[in-house]
C-alpha cells in the first residue's frame, strides 16, 4: 500500500495491467486421468464469460480446479485473481480469496433451514451481503427462510445457492449450469437474478449447457475441448457463427 | 421382588448406561462427524481413568475433575492431527486397525508403566458416602449422615452410592452441554453443515479441518469426563479400556452408527438389561433360574444386541447408506 510499492520498476516497465483473473496453462487430474490439459484464458473485471463445450469436455473440473477443490487435483499452471495467486490456496483459502463456486447439483445442505445455510456461508472472513439485503432481492427466500432448505423446489434451490454465494465477499462467481433440470419459466426467473449480478458489476464465469442462454448474458465465450480451450472469443460472435457452435457445441 | 430393589435397579441401570453412552457419544460423534470408527475409544477412557488417579492423589480431586477432560481435550487434538487424519480417506477397516494398534499400545504401555492389576481409585471424602432416598412417612433415624431424598413411591428407604448418584448426573449434564453445543451454537451449525457436505463449507470458505479436530478433542474430552467419574466405578486396570469399548460399540450399532439419539437410547437399553438381570438373578429363589440368570447376566448385551438387528439391521435410529 506504500508509495514505493506502487512504484515499484516491474510494474512500470510490464506492458499491459495484470488481468483481473487469469488461468495459465492449468492443467489437473482426479487421480491418474489427466481431465484439465493446459487450460488458459483471462477474464476482466466485471466481465461474464460463457464457458461451453460439449459434455465431458472439462467445464465443471475447471470450475472446480479454479475454486481448488480437491479434486481434480492441480498438477501445474498458475490461478491468478486480482493479484492473488490462487494456485498456492487451499479450497477454503480461495474462498476466502473471493472465489465462489456455485456448484452443478446446487449442493444446499440438507437439515438446514434456508437461513442456516446463508449464516453457514457468512462464519468464514469477509462476509458480503447481509441477510437483509439478500431477503430484499430474494423475497422467496425471505418467505422461507425457517424452511428447511432441501424441501424446496429446483428453482428455489438454484435462487438460494446464488443467494449463497452473494452472501460471501465474492470477486469471481463460478456458476455450473445454474439452468439445470429447471422449467422454462423458472428460468426466466434466473435469468433476470443473474441479468442483476450482471447489473452489479461480479465478474462472473458461466458453465451451461443452453448455450444460447449462457451467450446472451455473456461478454465473452470459452469453448473447452478435451481439457483445453479451443476459441476464445465476443460472445456475440458464437451466437453468429453457426460453423462454431456446430463443431464445439453441437447445437 | 419390592417396588424398592426395583428402584435400585433403575439406578443401577442408568449408571451403567451413562457409562457406556459417555464413550459411545464420543465413538458416534467422531464417526457421525469424521466418519472414523475409532477402537482407540477406550484408551482414551483408559488415559483419563490414570490421569484422573495421579491429579486426584497429587493435586486433589477437584483440580483432576477440571484437569483431566482438558488434558484428553488435547491428547484428542494431537491423535487427530498426528495419526487419524491420514485415515480419513482410506477404507474403514485400515481406520480400525490403526485405532485398535493405538489401543493397544496404550493398554500395554499401562501395564508396563503401572503394572496389570487394579490400581486403587479412592472417592474424595465429599463423594464417598450413600444417597438415602424415602418414601411417604417412613421412620429415618436421624442418625444417619448423607444427603436424603423424598421418593414418595418407596416402601421405607433405600440407599443408592453417592458417586454413582452423581456419575449419572454428570453424564446427563455432559449430554445436555454437548446436545446445546451442537443444536443452539454457531459452532454446531457449522458442524453439522460439514458432517452434511464438508466440500461445499470450503468453498464457502470455512476451515472445516480444523473444526473436525475440535471435535475430535471434544470426543476425547467426554472420555475425559467418562474416565475421571467412572474410574472409581469401573476400576482402573489395562483391561478395563477393552472391556468398555466393546458394549459401548455395541452402542452405537444398536443405536444406528452416526446417531447420537440413538446411542443415549441404546446405552440406556443395554445398562437396564444388565441391571435387571443382575438384580433378577440375586433375588430369585430357585437355584435353576438363578443359575439360567446369572449365565444370562455375562451375555445379556449381546443378546439385546442380536436381537435388536434381527429387527433392525440399521439399529434403532440408523439412516440407510451409512455404513454399507
Ligand atoms: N471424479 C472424477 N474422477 C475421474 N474422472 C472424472 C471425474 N469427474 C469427471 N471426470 C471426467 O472428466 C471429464 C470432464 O468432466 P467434466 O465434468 O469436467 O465435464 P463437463 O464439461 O462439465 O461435462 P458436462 O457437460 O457433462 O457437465 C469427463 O471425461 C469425466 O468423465
Ligand atoms: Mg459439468
Amino acid at each position: 500500500m506504500t508509495i514505493a510499492a506502487e512504484a515499484r520498476p516491474a510494474d512500470a516497465v510490464a506492458s499491459a495491467p495484470a488481468p483481473f483473473f487469469a488461468a495459465r496453462d492449468v492443467h489437473a487430474y482426479y487421480g491418474e486421468s489427466y481431465i484439465v490439459q493446459g487450460v488458459d484464458f483471462e477474464v476482466r473485471e466485471k466481465e461474464i464469460v460463457a464457458l461451453l463445450g460439449r459434455n465431458g469436455a472439462g467445464k465443471t473440473s475447471t470450475l472446480r480446479t479454479i475454486a481448488r477443490a480437491a479434486q481434480p487435483s492441480l498438477k501445474s499452471g498458475e490461478i491468478w485473481l486480482g493479484g492473488m495467486p490462487l494456485h498456492r490456496m487451499s479450497t477454503h483459502e480461495a474462498a476466502r480469496a473471493g472465489v465462489q463456486l456455485v456448484p452443478e447439483d446446487r449442493r444446499i445442505i440438507p437439515g438446514l433451514t434456508v437461513e442456516q445455510n446463508l449464516i453457514v456461508a457468512q462464519v468464514a472472513e469477509r462476509p458480503g451481503w447481509p441477510l437483509a439485503q439478500i431477503y430484499e432481492h430474494f423475497p422467496r427466500l425471505a418467505e422461507r427462510r425457517r424452511q428447511d432448505a432441501i424441501t424446496m423446489s429446483g428453482g428455489e434451490q438454484q435462487m438460494l445457492a446464488v443467494a449463497r454465494a452473494l452472501a460471501r465477499d465474492l470477486k469471481l462467481l463460478l456458476l455450473d449450469e445454474p439452468y439445470e433440470g429447471l422449467a422454462p419459466t423458472i428460468v426466466r426467473e434466473i435469468e433476470s437474478i443473474l441479468q442483476e449480478v450482471k447489473r452489479i458489476g461480479i465478474t462472473t464465469i458461466i458453465v451451461e449447457q443452453n448455450a444460447i442462454a449462457a451467450l446472451q448474458l455473456a461478454d465473452r465465450a470459452v469453448i473447452l475441448d478435451m481439457g483445453t480451450v479451443a476459441y476464445q472469443g465476443p460472445a456475440q460472435e458464437v451466437l453468429d457463427n453457426a460453423d462454431l457452435r456446430h463443431q464445439y457445441l453441437a447445437i | 421382588m419390592t417396588i424398592n430393589s426395583i428402584f435400585l435397579m433403575v439406578l443401577t441401570g442408568l449408571q451403567l448406561g451413562a457409562i457406556y453412552a459417555l464413550i459411545a457419544l464420543g465413538l458416534t460423534l467422531i464417526f457421525g462427524t469424521l466418519g472414523v470408527v475409532n477402537f482407540a475409544h477406550g484408551a482414551l477412557y483408559l488415559i483419563a481413568a490414570y490421569c484422573a488417579v495421579f491429579a486426584a492423589q497429587s493435586l486433589g480431586f477437584g483440580l483432576a475433575i477440571v484437569l483431566v477432560p482438558i488434558i484428553l481435550f488435547i491428547f484428542g487434538i494431537a491423535m487427530e492431527r498426528g495419526l487419524i487424519r491420514f485415515f480419513y480417506q482410506r477404507p474403514h477397516t485400515d481406520q480400525i486397525l490403526v485405532t485398535f494398534g493405538i489401543a493397544i499400545v496404550v493398554e500395554e504401555v499401562l501395564k508396563w508403566m503401572f503394572g496389570a492389576n487394579n490400581i486403587p481409585f479412592a472417592l474424595p471424602s465429599w463423594g464417598a458416602g450413600q444417597v438415602l432416598f424415602y418414601g411417604l412417612g417412613a421412620n429415618v433415624p436421624a442418625a444417619i449422615p448423607g444427603i436424603r431424598v423424598p421418593m414418595p413411591f418407596l416402601e421405607g428407604f433405600a440407599f443408592f452410592p453417592a458417586w454413582r448418584l452423581l456419575l449419572i448426573i454428570v453424564t446427563a449434564v455432559t449430554i445436555f452441554a454437548l446436545f446445546a453445543l451442537l443444536q443452539f451454537t454457531r459452532f454446531g451449525l457449522v458442524l453439522r453443515a460439514g458432517m452434511r457436505d464438508p466440500e461445499m463449507l470450503r468453498f464457502l470458505g470455512v476451515n472445516v479441518t480444523i473444526r473436525f479436530s475440535i471435535l475430535f478433542g471434544i470426543g476425547a474430552m467426554i472420555a475425559g469426563i467418562a474416565g475421571v467419574f467412572g474410574g472409581p466405578v469401573t476400576q482402573v486396570s489395562p483391561t478395563v479400556g477393552m472391556a468398555l469399548l466393546v458394549p459401548s460399540f455395541l452402542v452405537v450399532v444398536i443405536g444406528g452408527m452416526g446417531s447420537m439419539l440413538g446411542a443415549l437410547v441404546a446405552a440406556l437399553l443395554l445398562g437396564m438389561a444388565s441391571s435387571f438381570t443382575t438384580g433378577f438373578a440375586a433375588a430369585v429363589g430357585d437355584p435353576t433360574a438363578k443359575m439360567a440368570l446369572t449365565a444370562l447376566q455375562q451375555i445379556v448385551v449381546y443378546l439385546v444386541a442380536v436381537v435388536v438387528l434381527l429387527i433392525r439391521p440399521r439399529g434403532l435410529f440408523g439412516k440407510k447408506g451409512i455404513f454399507e
